[in-house]
């Protein structure tokens, strides 16, 4: 029974053998074994011990068996085993005491808890706890003493008690150790405090503990903030729309939509000799006798523009309408639709009768619009209805260069369309069958598996001085532990890893026994150099 | 602790009695090494193991760290071939008794009574340095000091907050008797991965030759090999086990060796032959440009 050993290794060294415990003292090894514990006085003396580590000096190439090669290496052995074989001594009241709970695998506080509490441990039942990991950490740290049946444990008990499969793995200590040394708060993850995938996909507000992260994540997904521009930005797409098709012009759509194309180029120049002005145009009116006269001459018009007078309630002349409108010609009318008299005074009340004042820029566009203008093809004016227009329309598609036509009737088609201009980058996405892929894509579907799992949530050394254990806000990352002799993890294993992290990045921390290395896997974005 | 045989006791062989057996304390299935005489004890084999706790001194740093020592796979394989290292025994058990309890209190109160007898000297001391320093003596100020000196012997108490205690690393009281210890059981290839096998005989070489190795995940190979104590000695070699009928992909072979030419080290390719032979060899450039 090894408290027995440690009674009678004590008895000896308070009967008269004070210091025979330090071990760097003692260079007589052969055939006693100190238990490493100090007396009193050493106790006492290692109150103002330095705290100083060695430097380490230069290191030899190549052992040559010289006596002064074999001098600095004891030297460095013997700075060595003092700094490795010192015990830890603190004052008592300095110290939190602490028993262990074996039955639920914590360590309970009996004193309170130091400085460590703002980032360690939690409440039960109204006691101060630790976990397994905490209390190992804050004993390396010499500031807890753990007690199991009112005996204190010494590091390698709390190595043997507290690292088990149920709490955490020695790896996972390792990892836990060398962040918190490193000044990172560490607390486990917890895979039910995040959301689930549904939640997530209903884009629930978390549980109220979570509410930093919340806040943040409802500002990035929720569609409020960016509704509006979009609904302006849609009318004013639609307003666009109805003007240009008002205009019965169009010239920005030519690349997309194929029925509003009304004007393929080869008519243009049959329509240039219009005179650049629709006839409908009437703030100069005798242009208007030009194009009526012009319409006449065409074949196929069966309407005699000259003869119906077509009102015109902007006019500034105001003889045009005395008292208003007289009833148009019945002929022109359906059968049984009669109208009567319509007096325009209102109606002029209500219009902008102010002359449209256009920039010079803007006045070559409205010319350059003009040319565009679709009635003034001969074969447009030709149709005499809308059917007749539409299938113009049809023929004109089908003959447009560089489309051979059989490769456009039937149900695969190719991807665009060689005539339609387009910039290269959206080409290049355009014709790019296989996508480029997130690491989150599809991830919800994936099953769970128990090979990989996120063990610690670790939050940046800046953050403790205003860190809540009650509110921790969004670590900085998640920390998976495996050994460098397990496989890399799969795609699948870093898309659940992933998804179950949410938009925070998961680390791989490898160890390979001593040595712990970070990895992790990222999404990236292959650049594409491309001039539009 | 499947892994121990209880049996098995050669007491008495020629290596045993060179270097005391080495106590291992398995950890979650980590061998680790606790006790100061077992440390040294394995670097006299020649063995480095990693050590990876809290140095007492200065816990939160990761620069140097202290006890426990993890031994490597192969480290613990060639303590177990050579039937150096010895199992302790698994933790103490539970319900120690109230003899112990008051065993523990009487050294604690013990400890705070030597302690504070320490304490009243440490100042009593301090007062004369002070005295002494201050005013040579005057046979004023010696009286001055005898007052003094008695105030302090009457007024001084030692807070029991003040009083220091250890934190004891390794198990107390761990008792060493040749008799009782479980030798490990002798490494055997049997069972273990080859490439686990592999690793083991290139070790094994080595150390034979008298190398010192650790383990080189960070340089992409099996180990690095240190022509002496690495406290002492940088490495010269990056150890690659390979099997010899393993086809090794060329594009790896260059990925270690440029690894190699990186840090100034170069990458030896090891492996096993039939004869337990280990067949090295060396990776260089060429020069030629």
């Amino acid at each position: 029974m090894n408290m027995t050993v440690t009674r009678t290794q004590r008895s000896a060294a308070v009967a008269g053998r004070p210091g025979i415990m330090a071990d760097q003292n003692n260079t007589d090894d052969k055939g006693k074994f100190y238990s490493e514990i100090l007396s009193p006085s050493e106790l006492f003396a290692a109150r103002s011990r330095s705290h100083k580590i060695p430097v380490r000096g230069q290191k030899d190439f190549f052992p040559d068996d010289s006596d002064e090669q074999k001098q600095r290496l004891e030297q460095s052995l013997n700075e060595h085993w003092s700094l490795v074989s010192e015990e830890r001594v603190e004052r008592l009241g300095n110290l939190v005491k602490g028993e262990w709970i074996p039955s639920e695998q914590i360590v309970e506080l009996q004193s309170p808890a130091g400085k460590f509490w703002q980032t360690m441990g939690f409440s039960a039942n109204g006691k101060q706890c630790l976990l397994p990991e905490e209390a190992l950490y804050l004993m390396e740290c010499g500031n807890l003493q753990v007690f199991y049946q009112d005996l204190p444990l010494s590091i390698q008990d709390g190595y043997e008690k507290f690292l088990s499969a149920n709490t955490v793995s020695l790896q996972q200590y390792q990892v836990f150790g060398h962040l918190k040394r490193l000044g990172y708060v560490v607390l486990r993850f917890d895979p039910s405090s995040e959301s689930s995938s549904y939640a997530r996909q209903l884009n629930l507000p978390q549980s109220r503990d979570r509410a930093g992260r919340t806040l943040k994540r409802k500002r990035s997904l929720s569609p409020a903030p960016s509704s509006t521009p979009t609904a302006t930005c849609s009318r004013a797409e639609a307003q666009e729309e109805c003007s240009t098709e008002k205009m019965e012009e169009d010239k920005c759509n030519e690349g997309e939509e194929d029925k509003k194309l009304p004007e393929p180029p080869e008519a243009q120049s049959s329509a240039d000799e219009g005179g650049g002005r629709s006839w409908w145009m009437t703030d100069v009116l005798g242009d208007s006798d030009k194009d009526s006269g012009h319409g006449s001459k065409s074949v196929s018009s069966c309407w005699d523009f000259s003869s119906i007078s077509f009102p015109d309630l902007g006019s500034t002349s105001r003889e045009h309408f005395p008292g208003g409108l007289a009833p148009p010609d019945p002929s022109l009318l359906p059968g049984d639709l009669k109208v009567g008299f319509c007096d325009v005074g209102a109606w002029r009340q209500k219009i902008n009768l102010r002359q449209v004042k256009m920039s010079a820029n803007e006045q070559k566009k409205e010319k350059y619009r003009r040319r565009w203008d679709v009635n003034k093809n001969r074969e447009v004016r030709r149709c005499r209805n809308w059917a007749e227009y539409q299938e113009l329309m049809a023929r004109r598609k089908g003959k447009r260069e560089g489309r051979p036509a059989h490769l456009w009737n039937r149900e695969v088609t190719p991807l665009h369309d060689p005539t339609q201009p387009i910039a290269t980058g959206e080409l290049l996405e355009k014709i790019s069958v296989i996508k480029p892929t997130h690491l989150l894509e599809g991830a919800s579907r994936l099953k769970d598996a128990d090979d990989w799992r996120i063990c610690f949530n670790v939050y940046q050394p800046d953050t403790v001085a205003d860190f809540k254990k009650s509110n921790p806000g969004k670590p900085y990352s998640r920390m998976c532990v495996c050994s460098f002799h397990d496989p890399v993890p799969d795609l699948r294993a870093i898309k659940l890893l992933a998804y179950q992290s949410g938009d925070i990045p998961v680390v791989i921390a490898v160890v390979d026994y001593g040595d712990i290395s970070f990895y992790t896997f990222k999404d990236f974005q292959l650049p594409t150099d491309v001039y539009p | 602790m499947e892994a121990l045989s209880c049996g098995e006791q050669r007491l008495g062989s020629e290596e045993e009695e060179a270097a005391p057996a080495v106590g291992v304390s398995l950890c979650d299935s980590a061998p680790l090494v606790w006790r100061m005489q077992d440390l040294r004890a394995v670097r006299a084999r020649g063995l480095v193991g990693v050590l990876l706790g809290s140095l007492p001194r200065t816990p939160r740093q990761n620069g140097r760290l202290g006890r426990p020592l993890l031994l490597l796979p192969e480290e613990e394989g060639l303590l177990m071939e050579r039937r150096a290292a010895a199992a302790l025994p698994d933790r103490c058990q539970d319900g120690g008794g109230a003899e112990l309890r008051q065993q523990y209190e009487e050294e604690e109160q013990r400890s705070f009574e030597e302690q504070s007898v320490l304490a009243l000297e440490d100042r009593k001391s301090a007062l004369l340095r002070a005295m002494t320093g201050a005013e040579s003596g005057a046979a004023s100020a010696d009286e001055a000091l005898q007052r003094r000196l008695q105030a302090l012997d009457q007024n001084f108490t030692f807070p029991q907050s003040a009083m220091a205690v250890q934190l004891s690393t390794a198990r107390a009281g761990l008792s060493y008797c040749p008799e009782a210890r479980a030798f490990l059981q002798a490494y055997g290839p049997t069972g273990a991965e080859p490439r686990c096998d592999i690793r083991y005989q290139v070790f094994r070489d080595l150390r034979g030759r008298g190398f010192y190795l650790t383990s080189a995940g960070k340089f992409g190979g099996d180990f690095l090999v240190y022509p002496g104590d690495p406290l002492r000695f940088h490495a010269h070699f990056i150890a690659v086990c390979v099997s010899l009928d393993e086809s090794v992909c060329l594009l790896d072979v260059l990925a270690v060796a440029r690894l190699g030419s990186n840090v100034k080290k170069t990458v030896l390719l090891c492996s096993p032959g039939p004869d337990a032979s280990v067949c090295y060899t060396s990776l260089q450039w060429s020069g030629i440009v």
